[in-house]
């Protein structure tokens, strides 16, 4: 080793290069440590810290903005801990605080890695149709690779309590899935209480309403049931309208829920059900149409069958697949972290 | 409801007992310790009382009006102080300057107005009971480092400087308040993991940037920024007792401040 140093103390000699020269691997070795320890710094940490609270104030406040302020300082951040762990013989001779910060690192690329698969997503699914994998409001990340096609599931009704001011209590929804062996499954899921496939969550939601449902034969003889989901109730009491085509048709059917009873009395304690004395008021064109449950209709374009009166339940989709090792990760943290104090705390006592 | 008010009201004239006779102790160089603690014993077991009767009453846990956070806050964070004045002895004068602070929060909550509340579906789970108490550790903590940096400050600014000779060196008392924020930290991260798995269960994302989502981490970050500050300059513990009292404000006006100016599924309005 003092050899070469010699050696390569000559040789700068000789050639008269300045001590600055870069081609020296000392001297290049000495310079990459001093950048190391500098961002290693633990003032640096400080400042980062600080640009960490001011991204997260400018992502709180700016929301269309909540990516670059909190990408660089976390980014940053990471370079600082790993140069320290990389520089400081003490920080990585306490096993317990290199975890926890290690942990943190972890739990940063897993919030990263789950930012570009996630999804977030609305759907409604009316009473006894199963779920047809089309979603409403999506918000994915650039890298989610679906696989919404092998989630199959069924609303089997659900039972919603009101306090006395409207004031909602639990959904209990009953589902039915399937599972990846192909065999079915009971589940009473809720607000709290997702039903969980393939990673999808499905989690109720005030969203919920009245669906009627039809069965549309057309010029061709070709029958087709369906649901014309309503706004939701009692969110959009006064306006339970739609307007919808047939199948195959271009003909605009407006449909009005006409209930002429109190759903849900404001200063009972009530349940959500489905009204027992309604009429549905059908406009297409300039005719207007009174229909009840059996009541057919004949139009331009095929008939139109009124079969009854259903409930339907708006579901938030959520999937992210990086939630139990976010959990893991963080529970290493706190774990490491308690350690670190624990050890560094019983060493002294505290009435000393 | 006539009943747990009166019985409130018992337990913070005992509180209210057990600051004078902490201030008085200190101002006349007395140590009415036991007194003190009685009391504060005392008023813990009344004010439990109170929330109890409540709790039966309404079948839910204080955590939703300003009232009910309040009472239970004072009591959480009595607690934490009473446990620090039974175990360490020798901070047991800086009662004269924690019940002062905590006469605020006693004022504050007899001016609350104590009608009930809805109580929304989304509370019903018991990530509720862990996530709050997990806060309200962390709160407790930072109460007592708020108490010792008090003392470290109005020594540096000459004040007391006779009457809290009993306590410890200030840097003793800087010692004690950093191992409080350490405790802080641990909570009140554990607080946060608590928090995301409730929103999660309860509104079916784990962040998403709420209001007191947003200022309960800014709270963590000020926790980690204290102690980074401490150990990267070495601090006085003036410096660093200021730091605290920092945490501590940004850390009350996000348990207290932000709840009630928010409309948020925090509120637990939907």
């Amino acid at each position: 080793m003092d050899g070469a140093v010699k050696r390569n103390g000559l040789a700068q000699a000789a050639s008269g290069q300045a001590r600055t020269d870069s081609s020296d691997p000392t001297e290049r070795s000495s310079a990459g440590g001093r950048l190391v320890r500098r961002l290693a710094s633990l003032r640096l940490t400080l400042a980062l810290i600080v640009l960490l609270g001011g991204g997260v104030a400018f992502a709180y406040l700016r929301e269309g903005a909540r990516t670059w302020p909190l990408v660089v300082p976390l980014v940053l951040l990471a370079i600082n801990l790993m140069a320290a762990v990389m520089s400081n013989g003490v920080f990585r001779r306490q096993t317990a605080l290199l975890v926890f910060h290690l942990a943190l690192v972890v739990l940063l690329l897993l919030v990263a890695a789950g930012r570009l698969t996630y999804l977030n997503a609305h759907v409604g699914v009316t009473e006894g149709v199963p779920f047809n994998g089309e979603l409403s409001g999506v918000d994915r990340g650039p890298l989610h690779a679906g696989a919404l096609s092998s989630v199959h599931f069924v609303n089997k009704g659900f039972h919603i309590d009101y306090a006395p001011g409207l004031q909602r209590e639990a959904t209990r929804n009953q589902v039915a899935w399937q599972g990846p062996d192909g065999r079915w499954h009971d589940e009473i899921i809720g607000d709290q209480k997702p039903l969980i496939v393939s990673g999808y969550r499905f989690y109720t939601t005030f969203n919920k309403g009245f669906a009627p449902t039809f069965r549309w034969r057309d010029n061709q003889g070709n029958v087709v049931r369906g649901s014309v989901q309503l706004p939701p109730y009692p969110m959009k009491e006064y306006s339970q309208a739609a307007e919808w085509s047939p199948p195959g048709s271009a003909l605009p059917i407006w449909v009005l829920l006409d209930i002429d009873e109190i759903i849900l009395d404001p200063a009972e304690h009530t349940s959500f059900h489905l009204p027992e004395h309604y009429k549905l008021v059908v406009r297409i064109g300039r005719e207007r149409h009174e229909m009840h449950p059996g009541d057919s209709l004949q139009t331009p374009d095929g008939t139109l069958e009124f079969e009854g009166l259903r409930n339907w339940m708006g579901y938030r989709v959520f999937y992210d697949w990086t939630l139990p090792w976010l959990l893991a990760a963080c529970t290493v943290a706190v774990v490491s972290l308690a350690a670190h104090f624990w050890t560094k705390f019983t060493a002294r006592p505290w009435d000393a | 409801m006539e009943q747990e008010l009166q019985v409130l009201w018992v337990a913070v004239t005992a509180y209210v007992l057990a600051g004078v006779f902490a201030v008085v102790g200190v101002v006349l160089g007395k140590r009415p310790e036991r007194t003190v603690l009685s009391l504060m014993l005392a008023g813990l077991a009344l004010q439990a009382l109170s929330i109890g009767l409540r709790w039966a009453r309404l079948g839910h846990g204080p955590f939703i009006t300003m009232f009910e956070i309040l009472c239970s806050n004072v009591w959480s964070l009595m607690t934490a102080y009473t446990l620090a004045y039974w175990r360490i002895p020798r901070i047991r004068a800086s009662a004269a300057v924690v019940m002062p602070l905590m006469f605020i929060m006693l004022g504050w909550l007899m001016v609350a107005h104590p009608g009930e509340g809805h109580y929304p579906p989304t509370y019903n789970t018991p990530w509720l009971y862990i996530h709050i108490g997990l806060g309200k550790v962390f709160l407790g903590a930072v109460l007592v480092a708020v108490g010792l940096s008090c003392v470290i400050l109005l020594r540096h600014a000459g004040i007391g400087l006779q009457r809290f000779a009993q306590l410890p060196a200030s840097a003793q008392l800087d010692e004690l308040a950093f191992r409080c924020m350490a405790i802080g930290l641990i909570f009140h991260t554990l607080m946060l993991i608590a928090g995301a798995i409730w929103a999660q269960d309860a509104w079916g994302r784990y962040w998403a940037w709420d209001p007191l989502e947003t200022w309960a981490f800014i709270t963590w970050l000020t926790v980690a920024f204290t102690i980074h500050a401490r150990l990267a300059y070495r601090l006085s513990p003036p410096v660093h007792a200021g730091l605290v009292l920092a945490v501590f404000v940004t850390a009350f006006l996000t348990f207290f401040g932000v709840p009630f100016i928010s409309a948020t599924p925090h509120q637990g309005a939907v």
